[in-house]
């Protein structure tokens, strides 16, 4: 279990007593945001019984930060990053897999095999990397999170499980003893080199109490070089039968057959045994020697030489009391074993051997890479995974991902969970990860790879990625866009909302999409950025919203007058287009937004001085039944104020009559009690005037157009041409 | 940030800090106090940005607690307090404007302790438990209005309300696969259910009948031998199951299970044997060593903190065998 301490404290070390009996406790409340908490003392009392206790609280009261989990910084970031891409490929290499095929070893498919093995020696390449970066003596501006020997376990248990269980086409089936010897030599050096420097440097070697057990060592790793170096030093020994034994092991030790050295398994059989033959007749000759003659003054060389050849003639208990004596381990005698012991272990029959091993030299319970190692080699999957996920939860995702396809895991969804074993692990990396909330692209991928759990999941991390609603680049993502991921990242606009649509796009988090859009919109609104937001709510197909934007930018109109509006309009007007050709956007916000562009566009030409065009659109606003009801108030002001700004005819006499009907509707209509439906626009603009204000208006405004219509009516008559607008509008 | 420095938000609260909310970005930090006021705070990158918060006052009795509305309604707060009131709040625009008090409700008669938003697919819906024994539904309008059910709910008092997810737990089994550009498929109809806590030492689960148009009483849950301080509700993300906490005044934590919606709720306590203080056993088997006052899941509703009045947070996850386990603790 682990233990957060809040600091600075609360208290002083042990007064944990008086803080309780001062009536308070601690109370955290959980963040979406990741896996941190807000925590702060409060009340552990009745509140009413809190003002009886006869305590001083401190004034400050304080709120503080926490995180269940160790939040990547450092170098652990990079290699969550790095890694991830590896996963990525992985994931992309699984789904050219049919579901059907997923057995991939009765499938017997190579080429996917191949590949498999090749991106776990990424994993392993790259921990190898990030442990030689750890190791590196430098001097850091940030302390490491994780150290060289962390990075170090990572490597050797990642290579051990390529070793067994990803071996090179062709080679399921072969001999892996020396496969393993290699693995130990990579990863548990003995002997050390200095020891090998320090015998070299001495002319009489074998006075060294070292000689021999170094010998031995270089002997049982089958490190030849060393072995043959240092048994030709002993030509110089007093010993002629030691001289002559050195002089004849030498080229057997240069000859010990190497499976890779052999095209057929049968022609390296034949050749092993013939080896053994030369070790045999070494071991009779080893005997013929006197008992009297077989040490010197430094040791008993001819037991440590018998040691030696009963190593290379497969004696078990010789090589198991040579380890033991050498304080080399259960891995040792296991990596042995399939050099000299059998020399044809197969992979399959290594759980027998270890087992049979393991009952005296078990592997040490306190180092838990140690433990990993011993379930790889006894075939435990699922005891390596609990106990990788002790070690670092990134391992045993990494590795359940890669065992689930290998049939390695039961790929079957656990009935109370309704996870599989491989998705618990992955879910578990995730839920690390998204301790950091920046990480927020990386832990859902991982989550999207998880079934529906963890797809449902990704949702709530994508609903919760901040966005920053002031877009860098001011351009207006068009609908279609939006809806198929996103801005491309040709756009220059590429902000962190549109990634995660494009995320949510990608993994098809259709509803999680929506929501963002639909969340997005609402933030675009409150800062009045239309555009965006009428885009963002018709790409979450939120009609209703963009109905209620559509409300906010008229009345925009009424309480900021026409500039303010004619401005607020302008983002929006290129959207309009993209919402007519969207099936489903009908219906009357359509029709509102076409209005509000319309108005906007109206109040732009009257403000630039366009008249003409100003009263063309005013007329048809009215005639397409573009303006509603609620604005036609609005309108036949705005059309009296035109002719009162402007002494030439505006309005050709048949646009004038069609005013006029309208406003004469207006008036019956109020008159009959509905003036609400026409005027309330109107009376909001006027400072929340009263209907009748608002007909005395509409009263002046009939004036001006009666006005204009007796002028063009006489003018017509006089058989002059009408100035002014087109004929017919 | 490394997570052994974290640093403290000065609140300025002039008195006991009763609550405190993180937004749904996790960006904002409400909290409210006995000083009858409500604070918000920004935090940037899990540390409180420069400045000292915005301070809302309205309340005349300590504020008990806050809750978040979705932001697709906004920026909008609800605190309840001592003086028997919930109050909204909202952010004004431009951000620099501050909170406005937009709606306050006055129908308990006594002091409000709970405020919980139901699932933001029901729409603007906020419950209320109070002292008086009764809890109260707000429903708020787009045309700015609101309606309130307000109904007995517990004899004594009210402690505590959780709304239920608004999809059934276990709906993710059979997903409807959606298509990109097609409207979204017809759902089944949002739950709208909620439990509340009292001083009766039971909870209560309440459904809302379209057809009578009132909060029904659905199940009663039994289990807990003195007031119930607080339910939690779990978010049913990646959840077979349903799941409500309870915390009581008896010391104990309760975890009701639900495993189909005709199945009867089953209820599993906390064990919390190893986590005192003193790293004795607790007095009496299954109980915590005091009071247990809060419980809330995490966002995937596999994670739930325990505030127990011992001085400790404790943090709980349900292992793969169905047994719950304290995976962290956290003292001051």
């Amino acid at each position: 279990m682990d233990s957060l301490q809040l600091f600075p404290p609360l208290h002083e070390r042990g007064k944990e007593k008086a803080f309780v009996q001062s009536g308070r406790t601690l109370s955290a409340t959980q963040s979406p945001r990741d896996s941190s908490l807000a925590v702060f003392a409060t009340n552990a009392v009745e509140p009413k019984a809190l003002s009886a206790l006869k305590t001083a609280y401190p004034t400050q009261q304080d709120v503080y930060t926490a995180s269940i989990d160790l939040v990547p910084s450092s170098e652990r970031r990079l290699f969550i990053t790095d890694t991830s891409v590896i996963f990525a490929a992985f994931q992309n290499l699984m789904k050219t897999v049919s579901p059907e095929d997923t057995s991939l070893l009765s499938q017997r498919d190579e080429r996917t095999l191949g590949m498999m093995t090749k991106l776990a020696l990424d994993y392993v390449n790259f921990t190898r990397e990030c442990w030689v970066h750890a190791s590196q003596p430098v001097k850091r501006v940030v302390p490491l999170q994780y150290d060289a020997a962390h990075y170090r376990s990572l490597y050797t248990c990642l290579s051990l499980f390529v070793v067994l269980y990803l071996p090179d086409s062709g080679f399921e089936d072969a001999p892996v003893g020396e496969e393993l010897m290699e693995w130990l030599n990579i990863h548990f050096i003995e002997p050390s080199s200095e020891e090998g420097d320090l015998l070299s440097s001495q002319s009489h070697p074998w006075e060294d109490e070292n000689f021999w057990p170094y010998l031995t060592k270089t002997v049982l790793r089958g490190l030849s070089k060393a072995s043959v170096f240092f048994l030709n030093t002993l030509s110089q020994h007093q010993s002629e039968h030691l001289q002559d034994l050195a002089e004849r092991l030498a080229p057997i030790l240069e000859s010990h057959p190497r499976l890779i050295q052999f095209s057929t398994e049968r022609d390296f059989v034949v050749a092993f045994r013939r080896w053994k033959e030369k070790v045999k007749s070494l071991r009779l000759e080893l005997d013929r020697v006197p008992e009297d003659v077989r040490h010197d003054d430094f040791a008993d060389w001819w037991n440590h030489l018998s040691g030696i050849v009963g190593i290379l003639e497969g004696r078990q208990e010789v090589i198991r009391n040579i380890c033991v004596d050498l304080g080399s381990d259960w891995k040792e005698v296991c990596s042995a074993w399939g050099v000299f012991i059998d020399h044809r272990l197969r992979r399959q029959d290594l759980p027998d051997v270890v087992s049979q091993i393991m009952q005296d030299m078990p592997p040490d319970p306190t180092d838990i890479e140690d433990m990993i190692h011993a379930a790889l080699f006894s075939g435990q999957l699922t005891g390596a995974l609990s106990r990788a996920a002790k070690l670092d939860v990134w391992l045993a995702a990494h590795w359940a991902d890669m065992m689930e396809p290998l049939e390695l895991l039961d790929a079957r969804v656990d009935e109370e969970s309704e996870l599989s074993v491989r998705q618990q692990y992955v879910l578990a990396y995730a839920q690390y990860l998204h301790s950091d909330p920046a990480l927020w692209r990386i832990t859902v991928d991982y989550l999207c790879s998880c079934g529906p759990i963890g797809r449902e999941r990704a949702d709530q991390v994508l609903l919760r990625v901040p966005f920053n609603s002031k877009f860098q680049g001011g351009h207006s993502p068009i609908v279609a866009e939006v809806q198929n991921g996103g801005l491309r990242s040709s756009d220059d606009a590429v902000g962190v909302l549109n990634e995660v649509i494009r995320t949510c796009t990608e993994y098809e988090r259709e509803s999680a999409r929506r929501m963002v859009s639909q969340i997005a919109a609402q933030k675009f609104l409150q800062e009045k950025q239309y555009g965006l937001a009428i885009s963002y709510a018709a790409s979450a197909e939120y009609w209703t919203g963009v109905g209620r934007i559509v409300d906010s930018i008229l009345t925009e109109y009424v309480l900021h007058g026409p500039e303010a509006f004619a401005q607020s309009v302008i983002t929006v007007a290129p959207i309009l287009q993209e919402l007519r050709a969207h099936p489903d956007a009908s219906g009357i916000f359509i029709h509102r937004l076409m209005f509000a562009v319309r108005y906007a566009e109206y109040h732009r030409r009257r403000l630039n001085g366009d008249l003409h065009e100003a009263a063309l659109d005013l007329l048809a606003m009215l005639q397409e039944d573009i303006a509603p009801k609620t604005w036609w108030g609005v309108i036949l002001c705005d059309a009296a104020e035109l002719l009162k700004a402007d002494g030439t005819m505006l309005f050709s006499p048949s646009g004038v009559v069609q005013l006029l009907k309208r406003l004469e509707e207006v008036h019956i209509r109020a008159a009959q009690g509905s003036g609400s439906d026409y005027l309330s626009v109107l009376m909001k603009t006027m400072k929340g005037a009263t209907e009748k204000e608002a007909l005395q208006r509409l009263r002046s405004a009939r004036l001006a157009l009666a006005k204009s219509y007796a002028r063009c009516t006489m003018l017509g008559a006089g058989g002059r041409e009408i100035p002014g607008p087109l004929p017919g509008v | 940030m490394a997570p052994a420095d974290p640093v403290p938000i000065e609140t300025s609260h002039e008195d006991m800090i009763h609550d405190a909310q993180l937004d749904y970005y996790g960006k904002r930090l409400a909290t409210c106090s006995s000083d009858r006021t409500v604070k918000v705070f920004d935090i940037v990158d899990g540390e409180p940005h420069r400045g000292a918060g915005q301070t809302l006052k309205g309340h005349t009795g300590p504020v008990w607690q806050v809750a978040w509305a979705h932001p697709k309604y906004g920026h909008i707060l609800a605190s309840c307090s001592y003086d028997g009131k919930v109050l909204i709040w909202k952010e004004q625009q431009p951000a620099t404007s501050g909170w406005a008090k937009i709606k306050e409700h006055s129908l308990h008669a006594a002091s409000v302790n709970s405020v919980s938003w139901a699932p933001h697919e029901l729409g603007a819906i906020l419950a209320c438990a109070s002292s008086d024994g009764k809890v109260s539904v707000l429903t708020f309008k787009n045309d700015g209005q609101w309606g309130a059910d307000v109904f007995e709910a517990h004899a004594i008092g009210c402690n505590a309300v959780s709304w239920a997810p608004a999809t059934r737990a276990g709906a993710l089994i059979t997903p409807t696969p959606v298509v990109p550009n097609q409207p979204a498929p017809a759902r089944a109809a949002p739950v709208k259910r909620f439990a509340s806590a009292g001083c009766d030492n039971v909870v209560k689960i309440w459904g809302f009948s379209e057809e009578t148009q009132t909060w029904v009483e659905e199940d009663v849950l039994e289990g807990h031998t003195d007031w119930v301080r607080d339910v939690a509700w779990a978010p049913n993300i990646g959840l077979p199951r349903s799941y409500i906490a309870t915390a009581s005044q008896d010391k104990t934590v309760l975890i009701w299970t639900k495993d189909s919606p005709t199945a009867p709720w089953v209820k599993t306590a906390l064990d919390p044997t190893g986590i005192s203080p003193t790293g004795a056993p607790p007095a009496t088997a299954g109980k915590f060593p005091d009071v247990v006052w809060r419980v809330s899941w995490s966002l995937a509703g596999n994670i739930l903190a325990v505030s127990c009045g011992d001085g400790k947070v404790t943090l709980w996850k349900e292992n793969l065998k169905g047994g719950w386990e304290c995976v962290s603790d956290i003292t001051s």
